[in-house]
């Protein structure tokens, strides 16, 4: 066996319970250390990830853990799943985060999201912030303007992968090297019909935080937000907004990323991340 | 919004104009995988840069006519009409951040996106790459 070229990388499936169904969840991790559970984008997967979980000087110091949200990746949709329209909600989103870390008996983890993930993220900080070590938003606001209709996303007449690749293809930096930029593509002509305008639901209908923030302690679970200029889903004006209302909160502005900065540009998004990584692990458990 | 001020805006537009003309339909054609990626794509669309609409007609992937101006009473199936500043920042290389994608321009009030819009979207990689094409085979 030839190990030189074996990414660190191992995926398994866990069995986790959300609320009354019995889900399989597809997850990977690499490395040792504080757990850090990352949430990918819409529509997406873990593979997102795949340069943070193969960065030493992340995995030295932190057990990198992503998962597939059902549906999404590798993880099957519940049994029963081709009766109805898939929809997250911001009750299921935090359910199956809580979960999954639950199942896998994280003590405190850190937690960090993009996109959905990152408004998530400002809801946990909110309602269970003690649960966590530290939060971490990427590309992360209470609310943002939508941009198109997601009606396109799931129809018998426009290929779904196809659609939803081409619609986020701007929201990746121009900067970003083609090579990331097309898988980061791949991921969304992979998803499954109805999956990425399903999690909209979450993003556009059921989760304006817009002044349903109040209370979130920084002190006692810092949070850190994250947003590329290259954005135009989630600006930056948005991210300063949204943390405009939350005292003590870090926010950074990312130059020459997007919307996808671990899958797009993992080195230009290293640079912005690794002192974020540096102060967590700092801080007194 | 960035931009050359030096620039009057007839001349910016013309400067557009020329662009655009000079490099959309030959670029096209000479790519064959742009124009298999297309190859499901046959429309008239109209593409309007500032004041100046084009009749673009694309059949299975290859432009077979860019006409500067509409031909009277003359039918199309989408159009996509943007101001002069918004094309010259999408054209720009690298463009500045939040007028890089038509769906940025949209957005933002620069763009506007009309008429049928299912072959657009069915084909929406192609036509993005397509109309992006005079940023980096453009005279700036």
């Amino acid at each position: 066996m030839n190990t030189k070229d074996m990414e660190p990388i191992v995926g398994r499936y866990i069995r986790v319970p959300v609320m009354g169904e019995d889900c399989r969840v597809y997850f990977e991790e690499a490395g040792q250390g504080i757990p850090l559970v990352c949430l990918h984008t819409a529509g997406a997967d873990s593979r997102q990830f795949r340069h943070l979980m193969c960065d030493e000087a992340v995995t030295g110091n932190f057990r990198v853990i992503a998962f597939d949200l059902p549906w999404h990746g590798k993880s099957y949709p519940p049994a029963g799943w081709e009766k109805r329209e898939y929809r997250l909600t911001t009750e299921l989103y935090v359910a199956t985060i809580r979960a999954f870390c639950s199942a896998l008996g994280l003590k405190r983890p850190v937690a960090m999201g993009c996109s959905i993930g990152g408004r998530i993220i400002l809801q946990l900080a909110h309602a269970h912030g003690p649960e966590f070590r530290a939060l971490i938003g990427i590309e992360s606001a209470d609310f943002q303007q939508p941009w198109y209709d997601t009606n396109w996303l799931h129809r018998s007449d426009v290929h779904g992968g196809e659609v939803c690749a081409a619609l986020v293809s701007g929201l990746i930096a121009p900067q970003s090297p083609e090579e990331h930029r097309q898988e980061t593509l791949w991921q969304y002509m992979q998803g499954g019909p109805g999956v990425f305008k399903g999690d909209l639901y979450f993003y556009r209908v059921d989760a304006d935080l817009r002044g349903r923030l109040k209370g979130i302690n920084t002190a006692v679970c810092p949070l850190y937000l994250l947003t590329g200029e290259y954005d135009f889903s989630c600006q930056p004006e948005d991210t300063r907004r949204t943390a405009s209302a939350i005292p003590g909160v870090k926010v950074t502005i990312m130059k020459e990323v997007g919307h996808f900065p671990m899958s797009e540009n993992p080195a230009q998004f290293r640079k912005y991340l690794m002192p974020v990584l540096e102060e967590i692990r700092q801080l007194k458990s | 919004m960035p931009g050359d001020s030096k620039v009057s805006p007839e001349a910016l537009e013309q400067e557009l104009c020329d662009r655009f003309e000079r490099v959309v339909p030959k670029v096209v054609n000479s790519d064959s995988h742009l124009v298999w990626r297309g190859r499901n794509l046959t429309a008239d669309c109209v593409v309007q840069i500032g004041t100046v609409p084009f009749l673009l007609r694309i059949e299975e992937g290859s432009i077979r006519e860019c006409r500067k101006g509409l031909p009277l009473l003359r039918s199309w199936v989408f159009a996509v009409r943007g101001s002069a500043q918004g094309w010259a920042a999408l054209w720009q290389n690298p463009p500045p951040p939040g007028w890089h994608d038509i769906f940025a321009l949209t957005k933002r009030g620069e763009m506007v996106l009309e008429g049928n819009l299912h072959p657009l979207m069915a084909n929406l990689q192609y036509f993005k790459d397509l109309v992006t094409l005079p940023r980096k085979g453009g005279s700036r």
